[in-house]
């Protein structure tokens, strides 16, 4: 077998299985539906109710796939997907295969776009529902959901390596670095109701620019050169951020191997 | 002749702690080889070392004559290891997890398909072919994951401390099936705190003590170092008595853990003995044929000396 071909066959075998216990895990599976249903709902009727905030609407969607939805998804569910490695052992026998790190890496984010093009027929199905309307491209919609989840997957390697040993201490971290991130970058409340201070502070956020880039698409009909400053931003990075999380994998099992 | 497996001057150390000081050991095809000695002397080190899950500080490693690096895929693919806690996905089923290892390990669908019926077969895993392994009882599991490890066919496994965790049925299967997997032409490297395993499956014993093997050949080898025939067993507070008497009449005298243990030069039968100690107050008697406990424990006295 080729080396290409390896790591093809290495990186589709890691999402088939992750797919697989996903699938397997039906509780986790529902609340994993719950969440974001649950915000859109809210946020809808709070936003389809209220006529001077009706304009709002199609901009909380937009917010809530890619500031809530993928963010606990594919960030919290990358780092999950580490610590559980850790703690069942199964990281140590994945390191007696000829398995390439890069291969796991690609084969988590394979898994992670699956999921997160699940939630966003899901979250969009009911948002549509509400009355929510797409007003851009769906080609660039989709470029900015695929560097996002690029993103949260090497952030999720990266924080799992680092601060992940174990399964409760995913919940700990999440909560801990990803709420006030979120909050942060406009996910729940919009920028302009912040303080100058905050509102300076949030350019910092790499969610920020998401969620404006998603919003700017999908709720304003905003094409590339609009959203130029937040494509290069994203493809920037999402670009780090895959860059760190290998680094942070490889790092992973070369420190175990002179430990 | 290339040896299967041939360890030479193997250091490692954790921080300030040697745990390999000097490890050399030779494994030649088809033997079954047990690695015993006390905790701490560095038994399972040298098995994440040809497992490739540590690096050794100094010294080589090569199978069948090929040095074993990780830039040494094709030596690296040789070697099937199973570490000591059963690493299993509880979510897949058994067949899953041979696939997916499979599949890592670069066999094609049609390689996968056959070698997952096969191992299914072998480790009789068709029973529970719908169960999944989270369900599975401890020795179910174990057998597992030392399908897990054969998926790819290495020429040498690697097993640490195989049948700790199972009860006696299960170690006695898995005692068949690695003793089957020899006979296949598989070369196996294990370790165990159980003696009577190492007598009954092994081919070659080598003791380690302070990150060396001690002493290295087989059963019947090891078992013409120690100075006698038969133990005699025994508990007793008048140790100086026997130990004069036992002197008197040629035999060797060792205690460890409390316990005397008189080597005698044949086997002698218990009045035998009574007689020879003449009025030394015993509380417990017993006798029989040296086994690998006193030659284990009687090597390592010598080494420590």
């Amino acid at each position: 077998m080729t080396s290409t071909r390896l790591l093809l066959n290495q990186t589709w075998a890691v999402a088939q299985r992750l797919l697989l216990e996903q699938w397997r895990q039906k509780r986790g599976l529902v609340f994993w539906a719950i969440f974001p249903a649950t915000m859109m709902l809210l946020f809808g009727l709070v936003y389809a109710n209220n006529i001077n905030m009706r304009a709002g609407l199609d901009a909380a969607a937009a917010g809530i796939l890619v500031g809530a939805a993928l963010f606990f998804s594919c960030l919290g569910g990358t780092v999950a997907i580490i610590a559980a490695e850790r703690e069942r052992g199964t990281l140590l026998r994945l390191r007696t295969t000829p398995l390439r790190p890069s291969a796991y890496f690609f084969g988590v984010v394979l898994s992670q776009l699956v999921l997160a093009l699940m939630q966003v027929v899901m979250l969009y199905s009911i948002a549509l529902l509400m009355g929510v309307q797409y007003h851009g491209s769906l080609l660039l919609g989709g470029l900015i959901l695929l560097l996002s989840v690029f993103s949260y997957v090497g952030m999720g390697f990266f924080l799992g390596v680092r601060f992940a040993r174990r399964s409760e201490e995913v919940v700990v971290a999440l909560s801990a670095i990803g709420v006030p991130i979120l909050v942060l970058g406009g996910t729940f409340f919009p920028l302009e109701i912040m303080p100058q201070a905050m509102q300076s502070l949030a350019q910092l956020n790499p969610i920020l620019h998401m969620n404006q880039a998603f919003k700017g698409v999908a709720a304003y009909g905003k094409n590339f050169v609009d959203l130029r400053f937040e494509l290069i931003f994203l493809w920037g990075f999402s670009g780090l951020c895959l860059g760190l999380g290998i680094h942070a994998f490889q790092q992973l099992l070369e420190t175990d191997k002179n430990a | 002749m290339t040896a299967a497996l041939e360890i030479t001057d193997v250091h490692k150390s954790f921080g300030k702690q040697k745990v390999l000081n000097g490890l050399s050991l030779r494994v030649e095809e088809g033997e079954i080889v047990g690695l015993l000695g006390p905790n701490g002397c560095g038994k399972s080190t040298v098995l994440n070392i040809i497992g490739q899950l540590l690096l050794p500080d100094a010294g080589q490693i090569s199978l069948m004559g090929q040095a074993l690096h990780p830039s040494n895929g094709k030596a690296r693919s040789r070697v099937g290891f199973c570490a000591q806690r059963c690493a299993l996905y509880p979510d897949l089923l058994p067949a899953e997890h041979l696939h997916f290892f499979g599949r890592l390990h670069g066999l094609t669908e049609k390689e996968c398909q056959q070698r997952v019926a096969e191992l299914m077969r072998t480790f009789s895993l068709n029973a529970f072919a719908n169960t999944r392994v989270g369900q599975l009882s401890g020795g179910w599991q174990q057998r597992l994951h030392l399908a897990v490890a054969l998926v790819h066919q290495p020429s040498v496994l690697v097993l640490d401390e195989p049948t700790a965790a199972v009860d006696v049925e299960a170690r006695m299967e898995l005692w068949r099936v690695i003793r089957d997997l020899r006979d296949r032409g598989t070369t196996v490297v294990f370790t165990s705190h159980h003696l009577a395993e190492a007598e009954r499956l092994c081919t070659t014993v080598a003791l380690m003590r302070n990150g060396k093997v001690a002493a290295q050949g087989s059963v019947a080898e090891l078992l013409l170092r120690v100075p006698g025939q038969a133990v005699a067993k025994l508990q007793s507070e008048d140790h100086e008595t026997i130990t004069q008497r036992a002197l008197l009449r040629g035999w060797t005298v060792r205690q460890h853990a409390g316990e005397m243990r008189l080597l005698l030069p044949h086997n002698l039968g218990l009045r035998d003995i009574i007689e020879a100690l003449d009025g030394a107050k015993l509380t417990s008697l017993s006798v029989q044929p040296v086994g690998l406990d006193d030659a284990y424990l009687e090597l390592l006295r010598e080494d420590a000396m």
